[in-house]
Formats: structure tokens, sequence, C-alpha cells
């Protein structure tokens, strides 16, 4: 009885401690993205994979962008010289590429998680 | 720029269009008055300039997530009040009754809300880019045709409605405003996944099926609020949202029926 007393301890300690390690109380690791002349440094984030991560994209234009990508699901209008913030993940490992939807055509990058 | 602009108009019309035309058709099958659709626009528009200037204190409130958080809070609103004009209506159409203002209530600030959640960011993208000289002209040419074709779009579509019987146009509707409301509920909850208030992850990738950026894909994201890649999350909320809003409009036509004949049931 006993020895199943401290089996089932065991588990929900070690239960617990996996929940603590994944969760919450786990800080997420932060990235950075800037946008200059209507483009994003850099151009490629490498991320880990299967992690949730805070991601700051800076807008050091005067203009507004929005950060758009059909492969995260994001999509945040970010004013002139502002900054947003997105949680992204966890992403299986892989390439996502994201846009500015007001400079589509310059603002062009991709997440790859790996 | 004028392509960009087109686009991006169209996208944000496209939604609040599609809304605007399926409440009035219903209301004028119905012979229900749709002097509510002025001021829901209206306050719309007012709404999208004050929203539109407020967004940097917005978004960064709430740690950062202020924007996601207001987005999710507008599109919740919106499918309660279409849930609640739309089962109305239902009822309505068996039994007329004189209809309360809380039905017109509901309906001008569902289209409010559909119009200040899309036109404040028209009104973010024309007032900043509006100062580039070179860029003024195909920017606000391609706003004109964005707003072109998203109006002439809602009228098409207002007057193919009214083509059919008003018990058709009734079903129809109640059904479009379902799918409607549901992609409030989606869009919504991504939004709450993207302010880490809901888990991500990936029920399904239907992109190789229907892109997301191709043509049939983006016009159902501005109407339906399609997702290629939706989170579990979202699908479970999405389908709750859908059930509760069939099982209510069914309930409410049955009601509708019995109210109007309670001892001849037969006859309908």
């Amino acid at each position: 009885m006993s020895k199943l007393m401290s089996t089932l301890s065991h588990s929900i300690g070690a239960a617990l401690l996996l929940l603590a390690a994944t969760s919450v109380w786990a800080e997420k690791p932060s990235f950075n993205l800037e946008i200059r002349e209507h483009l994003f440094t850099p151009s490629e984030l490498r991320v880990p994979a299967n992690t949730k991560i805070k991601l700051w994209v800076y807008n050091r234009d005067s203009t507004p962008e929005e950060f758009e990508s059909y492969e995260l699901n994001r999509e945040k209008v970010i004013l002139g010289g502002q900054k947003a913030l997105l949680f992204i993940g966890p992403l299986p490992a892989g390439e996502y590429p994201f846009f500015g939807e007001f400079n589509p055509k310059s603002a062009q990058g991709k997440i790859i998680a790996e | 720029m004028l392509l960009t602009s087109v686009v991006i108009i169209i996208r944000e019309v496209l939604e609040a269009a599609l809304l605007i035309s399926i409440l009035l058709s219903m209301c004028r099958q119905l012979g229900v008055s749709q002097a509510w659709f002025k001021w829901g626009v209206l306050a719309g528009l007012l709404g999208s300039v004050g929203y539109g200037q407020q967004m940097g204190n917005i978004s960064s409130a709430m740690g950062g997530v202020g924007q996601e958080l207001s987005d999710a809070g507008i599109q919740l609103l919106i499918y309660l009040c279409l849930l609640y004009s739309c089962q109305q209506l239902v009822f309505h159409l068996n039994r007329r009754q004189s209809l309360n203002s809380i039905l017109y209530v509901a309906m001008a600030v569902a289209i409010a809300l559909a119009v200040i959640r899309e036109g404040s960011e028209i009104y973010i993208y024309l007032s900043a880019f509006q100062g580039n000289q070179e860029s003024r002209l195909g920017l606000f040419s391609g706003a004109v045709i964005g707003l072109g074709i998203g109006f002439s779009f809602c009228a098409l579509f207002y007057y193919w409605l009214l083509s059919f019987s008003p018990r058709r146009v009734v079903f129809f509707g109640s059904m479009l405003l379902t799918l409607v409301a549901g992609g409030m509920i989606l869009q919504g909850c991504k939004m709450l996944i993207q302010a880490d208030y809901l888990p991500d992850g990936q029920a399904w990738d239907s992109s190789g099926f229907l892109p997301e950026d191709g043509l049939p894909g983006q016009l159902l994201y501005a109407m339906v609020g399609y997702e290629a890649t939706p989170a579990p999350a979202q699908v479970a909320i999405y389908v709750f949202a859908i059930a509760v809003m069939l099982a209510t409009l069914t309930l409410r036509y049955r009601a509708g029926i019995n109210a109007a004949s309670p001892t001849k049931p037969d006859e309908q």
C-alpha cells in the first residue's frame, strides 16, 4: 500500500514538474523583427520548433504596416513608430512566410522553425 | 499602389457589405422597417475614425495585446447581435408581432461594429499613405474602385435575395447570417490565440485544396472567416457557436408556427 502511495506521489510530482516546465511559468523566448523602408529585417527569422515564442515587431517607418501571415494565422496592424507583440507557435519545424499587407511587394519575410 | 489599395479595400468592405445586404433583404421581405440601417452605417463610419485614431493606445493596452482583445470583443458582440436579430426575424416570419426596438438596435449595432472593424483599418491605411504625392492618385483611385466593387456586390446580392419568396429569403438569410456570425467567432478566437489567451495548434491543413491567398479563399475569408489551418480550440468554439445559433433559430421557427395557430397546428 505504502509502495503504491509513494509511486503515486512520485508520478504526481513528476507531472507537476512537467506542467511547470511547459506552461505559463516558463518564460517564452522573445524574438525581434524590424520594419524599415517597408522591408522586414531580418527577412528570415530562425526560431525553435515546438516552442511558443513572443515576437516583437518594431515599425521604424512613419507609416503603418499590417503584419500578416496565412501560414501562421496572424494579422496585426502596427502604427508608424510603434512596436507590436504577437504570440506565435508552438510551430512544427518548417517555413512560415509573412508579409506586410500595406506594402505586399516589398515587405516579405519568413519564420523558419527548426 | 493601385492594385494593393483595391485589394485591401475590397477585403475589408465585403464582409460588412454582405452583412448589410442580408439583413436589409430579410427586413424588406418581412415588412420590417429598414430605418435602422442608416444609423448603423453612420455610427460605423464615425466609429471607424475614432477607433482608427485610438489604435495606438488600444494596441499598447493590456500588455501589448489590446488590439486583439478589443477585436475579439467586437466580434463576439456582432455574433450576439446577429443571433438576437436573426431569431426575432425567424419568429416574425410565421407570427407577425409588433417588433420592439431592441431588434432595431441589435441590427444597427451589428452593422456599426462590422463597419468599425473594417473601416478603422481603411482609415489607418488611407490616412497614413495619402501624404505621399506620387502614390496618392493610385491610392485613392484604388480605394474608389474597391468601394465601388464592394457596394455593387452588396446591391446585387440584395436584389438577388429579393427575387426569392419571403420564406426562402428568411431561410437563406438565416443560414448565411449563421455562417457570417460563426466566422466572427472563428476570427475572434484567432485574435485570442494571437494574444495567447487560447492555445494554438493545427486541426487540419486545407491550404493545398483551397489556399487562403487564392481568390476563392480570399472571398471566403472576407465573407465567412475561412481559415486553411485552424487551431483545434478555434474549431471547437466555432462548431459550438454555429450549433447554438442553428438550435435557437429552429426553436424560434417552431415557436412562431405554434404561436400563429395555437389550436390548429396541422394547417401549417
